[in-house]
């Protein structure tokens, strides 16, 4: 599962603060940060992938040199560990919103996300959703791009466009690329699994949610 | 334990041969029929499944209903090898929803399966029976609806589902559980004869190919072990061909086959019986030892001390010469079965040489003859390209003058073929010996005389058609 490539160059470097460009960077100087391609050439990058980076960044943020961190990240990398553990989910209560055709992946969905302590509010079609999102500005969206037909796509690039939202894109068919072509921070395709769910999330929201306290909804 | 589905998207069972036929297992998160009569193995083959993938972080939850008492379920569950006690409430989660079916009906299932996806998070769930679900719904309708629901619960989560069911073949066509399906695996039997044979047909999967046609499978303390029906289609791909030619074990024999023949091919010895040919068989096997060629004695005539003792009246050894018995009798024989094991046999020892004795037995046990057929040409092309030469024995059913040298086609897929025969002289019986065709090869048609000594089979110097007594004949 954490080798599954999920989180796209964006949300990457906005979970570690690390500029896109910096990332690029350091995969063409070193060679160790080298996330998997999808079918249209976007860096995808699996949990473990993200946590490379964070490691070489906290390094760096100790005094170390890149070239430093690179080859201590390569040290580890031999080794067979270099987490640094993710961050904790912030204490208080974040709102995602789930836009979700089936009633039963979004009960599911919903069910495992309260269990680790979300908030949660479900729309069924695109239009609600998009009207939800307005209306309670949440912390992260959660899009399955076969909502309303046709819709999940457009819905995705317009939130994202407008206001920047936190995107995680599902589908019961692979298309991870058309997923970040329109923006989404991540994919994930269904039927999901809860650990891998909550994961996903708990990783776009790592970094933001500190950033961002005063979008998250306490009951 | 298998903890996830492989990369093709199926989920193994942990017997090879069952994976094979389905293209790698059971389609990952799709709801799999298995349907057949009591006592074809259903629960087996479910709970083979259940205990080869179930994990604690990925587990299984196993419904019995109201057809098949959890009691009954456990208590012969763990007669089974593959049955792991420690397991159950660990990684595997046995209830009984019968209770509830009958008090609060087929709504209070929805409700438990939902229950059970979100606090279990079962990878694998067995409805066992499915099928004794259906009189619970008021109608036709409502069992629909309670279907598209199920099935909407389980596609909305990442587990596979193996829905059990005793269903005979006229409701493939009517029952809604088999439109829902996404892999449907029928067991059933054939009558051989006097005998069932059991047999596993793939009669759906979707997403991928699968073996078609009946596969034999048999039920023991292991579980289900299945024997993919050997019916290999043509493979125009080349293959290397050796060059040293192989010895019959008769030097005068090979003289006229213009030095033996040629190595993987098939050879076929027919012969009324008692005229040698399990003999010629012994000589190419234990010729062919002696030059360090290992080889295989695949019986279906004779036991170990029986085979043994003929070998010892000529002077050899089987043991000692380091030749592999595969001795199996032809009662109750399923031929795939035997194949496998001679296969298995052939790679375990490197064989180079392998006597089938006879393929009477093995005709008499396919029970049709197009699948003989199939089958013997599908043996005969993989010890080709494995470089392995066969001698086949067949029985004629003429003590005398031939009429027809074999029967379903075994001549036709044999590179060579030597034909035994009696002479008929007024006070005694000989024997001769004819090689009838050689495949890509040159060979002495003559008809020889030869006789049974204590060094083996020896021919006649003389041509018995030019001796007085043929003209006798």
């Amino acid at each position: 599962m954490s080798g599954r490539p999920v989180y796209s160059i964006g949300a990457v470097a906005q979970m570690l603060g690390i500029p896109p460009a910096t990332l690029r960077t350091w995969e063409e100087r070193y060679g160790l940060l080298a996330p998997e391609r999808s079918s249209g050439g976007h860096r995808v990058y699996s949990r473990d992938q993200v946590e490379q980076p964070r490691f070489v960044k906290a390094q760096l943020d100790s005094g170390m040199s890149p070239a430093d961190a690179h080859r201590l990240l390569a040290e580890r990398v031999a080794a067979g560990s270099v987490s640094l553990g993710a961050p904790e989910a912030a204490e208080t209560r974040l709102l995602i919103l789930l836009a979700e055709r089936d009633p039963h992946a979004a009960g599911l969905a919903e069910y495992f996300l309260r269990t680790e302590g979300y908030e949660v509010v479900a729309a069924l079609d695109a239009a609600e959703a998009a009207r939800k999102f307005d209306e309670l500005i949440p912390s992260m969206i959660v899009i399955d791009l076969l909502i309303s037909p046709g819709s999940g796509l457009e819905l995705c690039r317009q939130l994202k466009q407008r206001s920047g939202a936190l995107v995680l894109a599902i589908s019961t068919l692979e298309t991870s690329d058309q997923a970040l072509e329109a923006g989404a921070d991540g994919f994930l395709q269904k039927p999901l699994d809860p650990l891998q769910l909550v994961s996903a999330v708990k990783d776009l929201l790592g970094a933001s949610a500190f950033l961002r306290p005063s979008s998250a909804r306490p009951q | 334990m298998t903890e996830q589905p492989d990369s093709s998207g199926r989920v193994a069972s942990g017997n090879p041969r069952l994976d094979a036929i389905l293209g790698g297992g059971f389609p990952a998160h799709g709801i799999n029929l298995v349907v057949g009569p009591p006592g074809s193995g259903k629960t087996v083959l479910a709970q083979q499944y259940v205990f080869h993938n179930a994990t604690p972080d990925r587990p299984a939850a196993y419904l019995t209903t109201v057809s098949e008492p959890l009691e009954k379920v456990l208590r012969y569950g763990q007669t089974m090898a593959f049955f792991d006690a420690s397991a159950v409430g660990r990684a595997v989660f046995y209830e009984d929803v019968g209770g509830l079916l009958g008090t609060e009906g087929l709504a209070a299932v929805l409700e438990r399966v939902d229950t059970l996806l979100k606090e279990r998070r079962p990878a694998i769930m067995v409805v066992d029976s499915f099928k004794a679900l259906t009189p619970y719904a008021t109608d036709q309708g409502g069992f629909r609806r309670f279907l598209h629901s199920l099935a909407g619960q389980l596609s909305a989560f990442p587990v596979t589902s193996l829905w059990i069911g005793e269903y005979d073949s006229s409701e493939l066509s009517t029952a809604p559980e088999f439109a829902v399906a996404d892999a449907i695996i029928s067991l059933s039997s054939d009558r051989v004869g006097q005998r069932e044979l059991r047999v596993l047909e793939v009669l759906k999967l979707r997403g991928s190919g699968f073996l078609s046609g009946r596969h034999a499978y048999r039920l023991s303390e292991a579980g289900m072990d299945v024997f993919p029906r050997l019916a290999d289609p043509i493979d125009a791909t080349a293959y290397p061909l050796g060059t040293e030619r192989v010895s019959s074990g008769i030097p005068a024999l090979d003289a006229m086959l213009d030095d033996g023949y040629w190595p993987g091919a098939a050879t076929l010895v027919a012969g009324p019986t008692g005229s040698g040919k399990t003999l010629m068989g012994l000589h190419f096997i234990v010729s062919g030892a002696r030059r360090g060629e290992p080889g295989i004695i695949a019986t279906l005539q004779e036991n170990p001390t029986q085979l043994q003792n003929i070998a010892q009246g000529f002077g050899w050894s089987l043991t000692e010469d380091g030749i592999a018995l595969l001795c199996r009798s032809p009662v109750d024989l399923y031929i795939d079965q035997w194949v496998y094991e001679l296969l298995a046999a052939i790679e375990r020892t490197d064989a180079r040489r392998v006597l089938i004795d006879s393929l009477g037995d093995l005709a008499f046990a396919a029970g049709e003859e197009t699948r003989y057929r199939e089958y013997l040409y599908s043996l005969v092309q993989r010890c080709a390209r494995l470089g392995v030469s066969l001698l086949m024995t067949f029985e004629l059913p003429d003590l005398f003058q031939v009429t027809r040298l074999s029967e379903l086609g075994v001549s036709h897929v044999s590179d060579n073929v030597v034909l035994l025969q009696y002479l008929r002289q007024p006070a005694a019986i000989r024997r001769t010996l004819t090689v009838v065709k050689t495949r890509a090869s040159l060979h002495q048609p003559q008809v020889r005389e030869f006789t049974i000594t204590p060094d083996g089979i020896t021919l006649r110097d003389e041509d018995p058609t030019d001796s007085p007594l043929d003209r006798d004949c």
